[in-house]
């Protein structure tokens, strides 16, 4: 025998072994063929076990376990956050009385060129709009045109999302749809270039706080809500 | 907060090596919302800067020990006629969760616990030896020992498929 032990074998296919020592291992394994069968034996173990226990994790976390780590995002630091959102509303309380100034025209006729298409008479977030509320992080928009500002749980269950855009407003997650709790003429282009609050803000802010169950979710709980498809 | 969006990352790995060190997959999930759950609880005891990961690992690992040690105590405490009825009906459910599991499930159920969870962490979870040495608190030279009996033994239990 060459003096390799199984430890040694072993070693080099965890890859532990330094460059003398590795060296050493592989002159022997090449001068001997029954060492070599061992080696590639724990080769395939090794690729085996892995390759085994590998696609548990690619599978997409079970839901209550992001319940529990939500569950924990929320509740903890609300009472530290709780008035920090509201920050969210600096932009003062003009209260301009033309609702749903922009892009209202489009509203009804059916076609999809606007952001809020009817659906069994329902007002419903479509196009962009509706990518954005399905996928858009709060966290994660530096150059988006539609600004999502908070994602919450409602009164009576199931997600909300206020945004701002061309229209800023508030919608709630109903089945595969966002339906429109309310729009209003957005910041525009504005959105995505600087962050300034729109006149809207102070409305929406109403809007988020009378539909809303404890306090918006931060990060984190954004995305694990959005893992799950906003259900 | 950090703490969460950090534990979401290390998840899909807290569930391999649940699913590693578990008879099955239920298992491997009820020990993952364990080690959760106990994560959560005592997140004040982990120090910021160190790895959450390994601290995650190591909640797991020590969980799994005394769920082990448990069973095995009520294994050697209930005796034939105390456990009664529900021996047939135990039973019949262990052989019919044995005839689902993989050959790999299978041999690795049959290692002892401390050959099992060196395995799992360095051929599954893929950490060093050191790593792996200072999660279990045992020395290295140990490590590579349980290492070896372990991969014997799954060896000859997997045979040519090994």
């Amino acid at each position: 025998m060459s003096g390799i032990d199984e430890a040694m074998l072993m070693a080099l296919v965890d890859g532990e072994l330094d460059e003398v020592n590795r060296r050493r291992v592989e002159r022997a394994v090449a001068a001997d063929p029954a060492l070599a069968e061992r080696l590639a034996t724990h080769r395939r173990l090794r690729a085996r076990l892995s390759g085994h226990y590998a696609p548990v994790a690619e599978e997409a976390v079970p839901k209550r376990f992001l319940a529990l780590l939500e569950q924990e995002s929320t509740m903890v630091p609300m009472r530290r956050r709780a008035p920090a959102w509201r920050g969210w509303a600096t932009g003062g309380a003009i209260a301009a009385s033309l609702v749903l100034g922009l892009g209202i025209g489009r509203f009804s006729s059916g076609t999809d060129a606007g952001p809020i298409g009817l659906h069994n008479g329902n007002l419903v977030a479509q196009g962009a709009l509706a990518d954005a509320l399905d996928t858009q992080l709060a966290s994660a928009q530096d150059d988006a045109a539609i600004r999502i500002g908070l994602s919450f749980r409602r009164k009576g269950g199931g997600w909300c999302r206020s945004f701002d855009g061309v229209v800023a407003g508030v919608a709630c997650r109903q089945g595969k749809d966002w339906q429109v709790k309310q729009a209003l003429p957005g910041a525009g282009h504005h959105a995505a270039t600087y962050r300034r609050a729109s006149s809207a803000d102070a409305r929406i802010m109403d809007t988020v706080e009378s539909l809303i169950d404890g306090a918006p979710v931060d990060a984190v709980g954004e995305k694990m809500a959005r893992s799950s498809g906003w259900q | 907060m950090a703490f969460e969006h950090d534990l979401l990352a290390i998840l899909p790995r807290l569930r391999r090596f649940a699913a590693s060190l578990s008879r099955d997959r239920t298992d491997g999930d009820d020990l993952c919302q364990a080690t959760l759950e106990r994560a959560l609880k005592a997140r004040d005891q982990w120090q910021p800067g160190t790895r959450l990961d390994s601290w995650m690992y190591r909640i797991m690992r020590n969980l799994w020990i005394d769920e082990a040690r448990s069973r095995q105590r009520a294994a050697r405490t209930f005796a034939p006629e105390e456990a009664g009825a529900q021996v047939g009906h135990a039973g019949d459910r262990d052989i019919e969760a044995h005839m689902h599991l993989s050959d790999v499930e299978r041999a690795m159920q049959s290692l002892p616990d401390e050959q099992r969870e060196a395995i799992a962490l360095v051929l599954v979870e893929g950490l060093s030896y050191k790593e792996a040495a200072d999660l279990l608190d045992i020395p290295m030279g140990t490590l590579t020992s349980r290492l070896v009996r372990g991969r014997g033994a799954l060896i000859e239990l997997m045979g040519e498929a090994a």
